[in-house]
């Protein structure tokens, strides 16, 4: 654990700036990040809601190309995309934000290295803030976080007057600091360790879902459902994606990576023309079984850390922490 | 007057096929000489001419756009073009707020027997597209479609 | 007593309605919409301030449609969604019951409090505060004077840039898409079982989120509904990341009053703009 004062930390920043990295920071109202070219612009405030798109964007893009192909008379060329990321530090990221990092890693790196996330993911440093943010739409300790939560950060701050608190968590947070340690004070600080009773029994949420597939709770849950997939979209921890070909001319074009969600009503339509989830409650339900059961079942993690986004931007106000706390009052 | 000799434009030209196609036609039998610019899409009728086939136009690399039928009163399916000419109203002024001004989108009445009309159309047009020079805006976006080192 | 209670209370009663839809509170500056089918749950049903949902959106969808005669809690805004899908034939005038109330506007965004500076721009400019065409009328307080509104003078701003400016304004801000299609499940008057942009072969609006498509995409779905948009604002109230869209669509509507003094949903039996046509239509624009 390290002490540093708070133009010592800027200081740090505009050298890295200098020396060709990205740093992506939130904005002065915190309700998006953006990136930054000098520490003057930076904005560090664990008081921030959480903004209103996530940073999966840096690690997995909205539209993303794979590969290049131009046709000649006889063949096709293929060209690969150069992954040659920018070596990126996201500064300020939330518990919930940074968790959501290394929960979506398992599965881009499960049965397949998807080098794509993969290139993108090894060259991003993230600095998580312990978060001072509560509304009635967060629910991180609920599933295994808290606001000094250190899962998933590289390097993690905490706010001490003026000075900022930091711990060195992993081998890419450690390199990264090397240089810079002269304006780092060592220093030991008792953890304290956020003391919050939960309400919520997480297993038997799962067992419930697993047992209760045909169950008309469903459909009562998400009849004001619009199917518009904007939950999905700014979720930190959804990652379904469609690829599609498109093109320039018509011998010139690309294979692109799309954000794609589950929620859409063509999600599953098959060229049959038959539809497995055709009605909206069948999707609603997938979402919260693959949330809370199917990612657990296979990665031994939820794949939610408890954000509150998509409860706070819904449309129509379905509120994915009411909705488990049905089940589990089942 | 003003011109860019060397910017030639590419004007992608949807045109109905009673009226305008065969007018352009009778401009070919004619022998009425007329700019190279443009490239006729051939539609049964104004009325099928969807807003959309513009952008895709403009997408695909066009610089300027005219779209031309039979005069109303003429339309061989009777008011194809009377439906026709009441979205253009609308699309018109969304595509001009949009930014796509009417220097790159054209419309037109030419009959069948208007040659000489179609000839005067086509190369008002062109010179007006000349004039607005090559459309950046689009360029601009189609730049990440083609592989670069 | 013409209260909300009483009213939806002697609707299930009297066997008037089989559905409610209608809102409910979820805190003091939010709520939801919610679906009524007995006398159980009518006390859940509130209509203030903070109702922001457009409910007509509901009205097309076919688990409704199955229902025999639906009440639904409507503001001036949303009675003209109705009105219009009734003038496109899409819901019958006779399976819905209006139930309505003079509006003092709403707030813009879920969680603002309900004051000067946080009402909705379509609630200052609006022409149905008390409506024309309901069923039953709710009791509601007196009629407040609201601010003056800012769109025109938006659409004028963007109206005297150059054509390059405005070019570059959209292409900036279309970039910013995500295509998460909210704006077209939000809104009432997109029904369509498969949309345009689904359709990929031929792929006409690509579906990748580059400038090029999404400048596309948000410009087509602007035409697809010019003359049949009433204004509601829910597209650009739940776009993720914040596109004007009230501004295409309010241009839109004065070229529509403009150009053939029509107004959408006013009038039960009104002809659609784009599905008719006039020999009297302008075109000095037509070579």
């Amino acid at each position: 654990m390290y002490r540093i004062k708070k133009q010592d930390f800027s200081k740090i920043i505009d050298e890295l700036i200098k020396t060709g990295n990205r740093i992506i920071s939130y904005s002065n109202n915190g309700n998006d990040f953006k990136r930054i070219n000098s520490s003057n612009e930076l904005s560090i405030n664990s008081n921030f809601k959480p903004s209103k798109l996530s940073l999966k964007e840096i690690v997995f893009p909205k539209t993303e190309p794979l590969f290049y192909y131009k046709r000649t008379n006889d063949n096709v060329e293929l060209k690969d995309i150069k992954f040659d990321s920018e070596k990126t530090i996201i500064i300020g990221a939330k518990p919930c934000d940074a968790k959501a990092f290394s929960t979506i890693s398992k599965v881009f790196n499960w049965d397949y290295k998807d080098n794509f996330f993969n290139s993108k993911y090894e060259n991003t440093i993230i600095i998580g803030l312990k978060c001072d943010y509560k509304d009635e739409y967060c629910f991180c300790n609920e599933v295994g976080l808290s606001q000094s939560s250190k899962e998933g950060s590289d390097i993690f701050i905490e706010l001490d007057g003026d000075d900022y608190f930091i711990y060195i968590l992993s081998e890419k947070g450690k390199n990264l600091l090397q240089p810079f340690m002269s304006y780092l004070i060592e220093e030991i600080k008792e953890s304290k360790v956020d003391d919050i009773d939960n309400i919520i029994d997480l297993n038997k949420v799962r067992t419930w879902i697993t047992d209760n597939f045909d169950n008309n709770f469903w459909y009562s849950i998400s009849q004001e459902c619009l199917g518009c997939g904007k939950c999905a979209f700014i979720c930190p921890t959804c990652h379904c994606f469609d690829i599609v070909d498109e093109n320039y001319t018509y011998f010139e074009g690309r294979r692109m990576k799309n954000w794609d969600a589950c929620q859409f009503g063509k999600f599953t339509l098959h060229a049959s023309g038959h539809n497995p989830r055709d009605i909206q409650a069948k999707r609603y339900r997938q979402r919260i079984a693959h949330k809370f059961k199917y990612y657990f079942d296979k990665f031994d993690e939820l794949l939610c850390t408890g954000c509150g986004r998509c409860s706070r931007e819904c449309p129509v106000s379905i509120n994915i922490f009411d909705v488990i706390k049905e089940i589990n009052a089942k | 007057m003003e011109t860019n000799i060397n910017f030639e434009p590419k004007i992608i030209a949807f045109v109905c096929n009673w009226c305008t196609y065969t007018g352009a036609d009778l401009a070919g039998t004619s022998r009425l000489k007329y700019a190279h610019n443009v490239r006729i899409i051939k539609l049964p009728c104004t009325g099928r001419i969807d807003p959309l086939f513009i952008i895709k136009a403009f997408e695909k690399g066009a610089d300027g756009v005219l779209v031309s039928g039979c005069h109303p009163g003429d339309c061989h399916y009777t008011s194809g073009n009377f439906h026709a000419r009441r979205r253009w109203i609308l699309f018109n002024q969304l595509l001009n707020f949009a930014g796509i001004d009417n220097r790159r989108v054209h419309f037109s009445w030419v009959s069948a027997s208007e040659g000489r009309k179609w000839v005067d159309v086509i190369n008002e047009v062109i010179e007006t597209v000349r004039k607005a020079r090559p459309f950046v805006g689009y360029s601009k976006m189609n730049k990440e479609y083609v592989y670069n080192e | 007593m013409n209260n909300l209670y009483n009213i939806a209370k002697d609707l299930f009663s009297t066997n008037k309605v089989d559905l409610i839809i209608g809102y409910k509170s979820i805190d003091s500056r939010r709520t939801k919409p919610i679906f009524v089918s007995s006398n159980e749950d009518v006390d859940h049903l509130v209509f203030n301030e903070y109702s922001l949902n457009n409910l007509s959106v509901y009205l097309t969808r076919k688990d409704i449609k199955k229902y025999n005669k639906i009440g639904i809690l409507a503001k001036g805004c949303d009675i003209r969604a109705i009105v219009q899908l009734i003038n496109e034939n899409q819901i019958e005038r006779e399976k819905i019951l209006i139930i309505s109330k003079k509006c003092n506007g709403v707030v813009k965004d879920f969680g603002l409090e309900y004051n000067e500076e946080n009402i909705a721009e379509k609630c200052k400019s609006c022409k149905v505060r008390t409506p024309k065409v309901f069923d039953l009328m709710i009791d509601s307080e007196e009629e407040k004077k609201l601010p003056e509104p800012t769109i025109s003078s938006r659409v004028n701003e963007l109206d005297s840039m150059t054509p390059e400016e405005r070019f570059e304004f959209w292409r900036n801000e279309f970039s910013k898409c995500i295509r998460c299609y909210a704006c077209r499940q939000a809104c009432p008057l997109c029904y369509c079982e498969r949309c345009i942009v689904d359709k990929n072969i031929p792929d006409w609006i690509e579906s990748s989120p580059t400038q090029r498509a999404n400048f596309s995409w948000n410009l087509i779905r602007a035409f697809h509904l010019s003359g049949r948009c009433i204004g509601c604002g829910e597209c650009e109230r739940v776009c993720p990341v914040d596109i004007p869209l009230s501004l295409l669509n309010a241009k839109m509507g004065i070229v529509a009053f403009k150009e053939f003094n029509y107004a959408t949903g006013m009038e039960i039996g009104e002809p659609t703009l784009v599905g008719n046509y006039s020999n009297e239509d302008n075109e000095d624009f037509i070579k």
